[in-house]
């Protein structure tokens, strides 16, 4: 059995750089229209309307506490770039990733520092999203905590954890809800056959019968002040170096494959005729590629690396392209968005980038790959201090050769909190009664 | 129970043969995957299904209940105007295929029932779901395939609610003329003896090789 995944020098090095510069991290989320799980049918493949914002709160900025944040985002609107408005969840709870019930009439949201989920409607009024559900049992009914990805499965919602209740460490796994909120089951990530037990990201491929899981870490490290943390050599060995490829249908891990250095959001290609996913290990800054062996199994490779591992940009959010072909990759140190060309994704190769930030985080893109947006906010101990604490969402239009800034909403001036995860909203969305 | 390798091979020929139907459809693609064997997985409860009266084609009222307990049931909505091959035609076609399996495999066949639910109650009465229904409803070889309705939106909407099958009204005017829709996400519910709602198949993985293997799991089960 494996051990759990030491750090590579260098990053353990490179991490201590980065505390002297002021911040650092690893982290991020799924979003985009690109990024959506296969169930959601109703995707957006014209102009969205609404950029929705899952939000941390700030204390002493506004009233403080998580909330999730309408952008109206269409430019044919009088309203274009502007909040629209927020749906306040009356807490701080680290506020960080949501995802689309399969219907798309709900977004549930949930914060790392606590096992609460909140389900919000945003089928009566795309505009005006309305909190209509709390569920606060998964700490009871599974023992985990830090709800971070919501996948929605048909009727029902797989939420990937980061962390436990009774250690707080970084051994996790999954609970399933019906969308009605009901638990139904949960699924311990594997710790045999190499499993360090810990989770981040899911994501699956119907074709195949095939879930995907990558590894983080626990409410220990994430949310300790970054510059503590990387005093502790001992914290810093507690990283996931995992993923775990599962029978979907028996949800049983099939097998683990080391991935070091924190892999953190999955993609699989769209193009029906691929069968591959690629990751982004945030402290080691590869791209790795997952794909059949030939064998009836399956195979990880490092393909590519973002930046200069060695001075740790910490790639945090990736956004594929629809056809497969393009790969967006945020680094959160350097406040790059690059771009890199997947056409082989055997051997991934950079052709963009450009700086959208002081510090960046997730990265969204329209279907249509037009539209892309940005926003700031990693972790709220992790994110930078002073001048360098940008709070915004912002979007740029993309041409094929340069990212043009569009509009730039100041979530620290509107005292809104620090922007993090983004879901994309239409009013053609809007619910409507059967016939009558 | 026994696994029956019988009905399993019939299920391939058919997926491989498609023969001509009145609801003209693409054949179901091959399975990418060899799915686990039936009984070694769990099927979660789910949810129970909600209950509430339906119309039969003879236009009689019964509770939906009557449909979705004792036997192991497979249900899906459709409205028989839809043409989405990822939708209803897409239902139409595993249902079509799974009942002429199940009606040559004994130990299955009276243990499950097939219902299929329009979502659309003003287009579609009993009348109209006996056209749907065609000769399936003369066909008594084997296992039972229901066509349901509702006498109103207001009897439906407990029972889309319930099941969590969304469904709403767009407007296609792509030919010119303004035409109602229905558009909805295809589910498909796989329902147990005692009315729990056990799996739900979306266009993503309803294949009737994966859906006679939950049958099979349930019947092991009990």
């Amino acid at each position: 059995m494996m051990t759990r995944a030491r750090l590579p020098g260098i990053v353990a090095l490179g991490a201590m750089v980065t505390l002297l510069t002021g911040l650092a991290d690893p982290l991020m989320a799924r979003a985009d229209e690109t990024c959506n799980s296969p169930y959601i049918s109703k995707l957006i493949t014209g102009q969205e309307n609404y950029v929705y914002v899952w939000t941390l709160g700030v204390e002493g900025l506004g009233d403080g506490s998580d909330k999730l944040v309408t952008v109206d985002v269409n430019p044919k609107s009088k309203r274009y770039g502007k909040v629209l408005g927020s749906v306040s969840v009356g807490t701080r709870g680290e506020a960080h990733h949501m995802g689309f019930t399969d219907d798309r009439r709900f977004i549930w949201a949930g914060g790392l520092a606590e096992p609460t989920i909140y389900v919000f409607d945003i089928a009566t009024d795309p505009a005006k999203p309305k909190l209509v559900r709390t569920i606060t049992d998964m700490a009871e009914r599974t023992g985990y905590l830090g709800p971070h990805t919501y996948y929605a499965m048909p009727g029902r919602m797989l939420v990937q954890a980061l962390s436990n209740t009774k250690d707080k460490g970084g051994v996790t796994g999954m609970g399933l809800y019906n969308n009605k909120g009901e638990f139904i089951a949960s699924y311990p990530m594997p710790t045999d056959g190499g499993g360090d037990g810990y989770g981040y990201d899911l994501a699956v491929n119907p074709k195949k019968n095939v879930l995907l899981t990558s590894s983080f870490t626990g409410y220990a490290n994430y949310m300790r002040p970054l510059g503590e943390l990387v005093k502790d050599a001992e914290a810093m060995k507690k990283f996931g170096g995992t993923m775990a490829i599962w029978d979907l249908k028996a949800m049983k891990p099939k097998r683990v494959f080391a991935v070091p250095g924190a892999p953190l959001e999955i993609r699989w290609s769209l193009d029906p005729k691929d069968n591959w996913a690629v990751t982004a290990a945030a402290l080691t800054s590869k791209i790795w590629l997952v794909k059949p062996d030939g064998k009836d199994g399956w195979q990880v490779k490092d393909v590519a690396t973002i930046g200069d591992p060695a001075k740790i940009p910490l790639p945090v959010d990736i956004s594929i392209t629809r056809d497969g072909k393009g790969l967006w990759v945020n680094t959160f140190m350097d406040g790059k968005t690059r771009y890199f060309d997947l056409s082989n994704p055997e051997a991934p190769v950079q052709t963009y980038e450009k700086v959208t930030g002081k510090q960046v985080n997730m990265i969204s893109q329209s279907w249509d790959g037009r539209r892309v947006y940005v926003t700031s906010s990693l972790l709220a101990n992790w994110d930078k201090g002073g001048d360098d604490n940008e709070q915004f969402l912002r979007g740029f239009a993309w041409d094929g050769r340069e990212l043009t800034p569009t509009f730039d909403v100041d979530f620290t001036k509107e005292k809104l909190g620090r922007a993090h995860h983004m879901k994309l909203g239409s009013k053609s969305l809007r619910a409507s009664p059967p016939a009558r | 129970m026994r696994r029956a390798p019988y009905a399993a091979a019939l299920l391939l020929a058919a997926v491989v043969h498609v023969p001509a139907s009145a609801h003209t459809v693409d054949p179901v693609p091959p399975l990418d995957f060899e799915p686990p064997p039936a009984g070694s997985y769990v099927l979660n409860r789910i949810m129970q299904a909600p209950d509430g009266e339906v119309l039969g084609v003879d236009g009689r009222v019964r509770r939906l209940s009557a449909f979705t307990r004792e036997r192991i049931t497979l249900l899906g909505f459709i409205y028989t105007t839809c043409v989405d091959p990822e939708g209803c035609p897409l239902a139409y076609r595993v249902f079509e295929m799974l009942s002429d399996t199940l009606a040559e495999t004994p130990a299955l066949r009276d243990r499950v029932r097939l219902v299929t639910l329009s979502f659309d109650p003003a287009r579609d009465p009993p009348s109209a779901m006996r056209r749907y229904a065609g000769s399936r409803l003369r066909d008594d070889r084997g296992v039972p395939w229901y066509f349901l309705t509702t006498r109103s939106a207001r009897e439906l909407l407990p029972l889309v609610d319930g099941f969590g099958q969304d469904v709403r009204y767009t407007i296609d005017r792509s030919n010119g003329r303004a035409r109602r829709e229905l558009s909805h996400v295809l589910k498909v519910f796989l329902i147990d003896r005692r009315g729990v709602v056990r799996e739900i198949y979306s266009s993503a993985f309803l294949h009737p090789r994966t859906v006679l293997n939950d049958i099979e799991t349930l019947l092991i089960e009990d």
